[in-house]
């Protein structure tokens, strides 16, 4: 294990949305926007932005890095973009109304089928089953969180079931 | 034959952290051994290692580049990487004795890998 490594993600963290340059054994460098800090392998992901519209991702593995520079920190407008990078699809937009709706339609059928639902998180916007799976808005299989497999692949099967049978 | 006397149960008195199941991890003494900061470097923990899987998530299935040790690189399709990162698995491993359809790179040999979103 090496310095880098050893850091708390407290430290970590500090790196984020920072312009580093990543000093990597066998005198490799590479520099780049901090996405993250993997707690796990403390791989660095590094985000460059290129001419034609698009980013290049690139992640040193942790067991690699000798040392992490930074050079700049990056303004509101680069955070936003760099957040925006990774974040989960926006599929079709659903109005609060038509949102609230599809929750309590799928709370409702749950129940109905005799399964644990809970509203959660804040405004109640996330749906908890049997307290080890979220479902976020709008509420289809793609949006189901689970650290259970088993569960996550039923629940997602359940659901897809439900909205094919409301087409 | 004799029938084989029962082990006596010996029960240990409770713990001075009152739960004796073991270390609690609320009690003062996991908090000061964590430091003072145990639950803000959990929710940093946590941030950062969802912002990583969602990393990994956008990778597959995309052309990558991997660079290994002394100099080599090859090109694959990122497949999945595991829990432990012990290893990563990628289709249509270009190497020089041909293209490989499912593989796997160890963790461990690779520095970096790098792909275009």
């Amino acid at each position: 294990m090496n310095d880098w490594q050893r850091k708390s993600p407290l430290d970590w963290e500090t790196y984020v949305n920072k312009m580093v340059k990543v000093a990597a054994i066998e005198k490799h460098e590479y520099e780049g926007w901090v996405l993250t800090v993997d707690p796990i392998s403390a791989s660095v992901v590094l985000a460059t932005f290129l001419e034609n519209e698009k980013v290049s991702i690139s992640v040193v593995l942790g067991h690699a890095i000798q040392d992490v520079e930074v050079l700049k920190e990056g303004d509101d407008e680069m955070k936003q973009r760099l957040s925006c990078i990774f974040a989960p699809e926006e599929s079709k937009a659903y109005s609060p109304e038509e949102e609230e709706k599809r929750k309590n339609a799928l709370k409702t059928w749950l129940e109905t089928n005799h399964i644990p639902v809970t509203e959660q998180g804040e405004s109640g916007r996330t749906l908890c089953v049997a307290g080890v799976l979220t479902i976020d808005p709008p509420y289809g299989p793609e949006e189901c969180s689970s650290s259970n497999e088993i569960i996550l692949s039923r629940v997602q099967g359940l659901i897809q079931g439900y909205l094919e049978k409301q087409q | 034959a004799t029938m084989p006397v029962p082990v006596g149960v010996l029960r240990l008195p409770r713990g001075p952290d009152g739960c004796s199941r073991g270390f609690s991890p609320t009690s003062p003494r996991f908090q000061a051994l964590l430091g003072g900061d145990a639950v803000a470097a959990q929710g940093a923990r946590a941030a950062l290692r969802q912002r990583y899987l969602r990393g990994l998530a956008a990778a597959r299935g995309r052309p990558t580049r991997f660079c290994l040790r002394a100099g080599v690189q090859v090109d694959a399709v990122f497949g999945a990487a595991d829990v432990e990162a012990v290893a990563f698995q990628v289709d249509a491993l270009r190497t020089p004795l041909g293209v490989q359809a499912a593989a796997l790179l160890r963790c461990a040999d690779v520095l970096a890998y790098s792909f275009l979103l």
